[in-house]
């Protein structure tokens, strides 16, 4: 099977096909993080294909590295330009204890469990659980995609994941 | 390697639900999208580029015009080199077959001392 960066010097070339394997390889990644970023399967749908297009006009500046730390980066900075145009009155604080945007959720999807566990979470644990733990970036990883310290990061995801416990357990219980 | 915890319980329900989406009609729709760009990017190429052809087609004329004033610039060069080397056959032999000695010694002496 071809590697990523194979993939990716292809596709720098203007090999479609090559890029239709990255898509189909990071899709479900992709389009995870940025529904379970939005709160919504449409929204986070429209982020991960803007996603895509941008990295097909960018994949020329792949330098190697983790694919899915890059593609992830992207996504990230697709969110944050959505969240700029929807609620422009808020600007993202990392160090936020509430929730402080209004997710708009689709009604009609079927909420799992983790769904809505997710929502108890402050926006930046919920941004570095999504990063670290379902898209499966390093801290590390996150950190630069974000471009916050290291050790938020760190502590965001620690607590972030202690309150996604307890929120499930509890749904468990009920 | 990863150094950090990679809280697998979790990390493997999120991947569940992954796995769930359905892959094809998401990547058909963004190669779709991909395919419509480059077209459009072809096809502003092909009309940039052609543009700037058809510009440069127009001004052939007046750089063909510049070009016979370089070319009478260099005939008129030559026919005095021409008139030149004339005047250098009508002169002493001996002049020359000096002046040839001094050139090859002076080429000789500085070919040795490069080396």
């Amino acid at each position: 099977m071809r590697t990523d960066p194979d993939l990716a010097a292809d596709a720098a070339r203007g090999n479609e096909a090559a890029f239709a394997e990255l898509v189909r390889r990071h899709q479900a990644r992709v389009r995870g993080m940025a529904r379970r970023l939005t709160g919504s399967a449409s929204s986070g749908d429209d982020i991960a294909q803007m996603t895509f297009l941008t990295a097909w006009q960018k994949i020329g500046t792949y330098a190697g590295g983790t694919f899915s730390a890059w593609i992830c980066a992207i996504c990230w900075r697709e969110f944050l330009q959505v969240r700029r145009r929807t609620r422009p009155e808020i600007e993202f604080d990392e160090t936020a204890e509430i929730i402080p945007f209004e997710r708009p959720g689709d009604l009609q999807d079927e909420r799992m469990d983790l769904s809505r566990a997710l929502e108890k979470l402050t926006e930046a644990q919920r941004v570095c659980v999504v990063m670290c733990v379902a898209a499966g970036l390093s801290h590390r990883e996150a950190a630069e995609a974000t471009g916050w310290p290291l050790g938020t990061v760190k502590s965001h995801v620690l607590r972030g994941v202690e309150t996604l416990r307890k929120h499930l357990a509890n749904a468990q219980v009920a | 390697m990863r150094e950090e915890e990679t809280f697998e319980d979790l990390a493997s329900l999120f991947a569940a639900e992954d796995r769930a989406l359905d892959a094809k009609p998401f990547v058909a729709e963004v190669m779709g999208k991909v395919r419509r760009r480059t077209r459009l990017r072809r096809a502003f190429l092909i009309g940039v580029g052609g543009a700037g052809a058809l510009v440069a087609a127009l001004q052939v004329p007046s750089l063909l015009g510049d070009w016979i004033t370089v070319d009478n610039t260099i005939v008129t060069a030559i026919s005095t080199a021409q008139q030149q080397a004339g005047l250098l056959a009508s002169t002493n032999p001996l002049w020359l077959g000096i002046a040839a000695m001094v050139g090859l010694s002076l080429a000789a002496v500085a070919t040795m001392e490069r080396t």
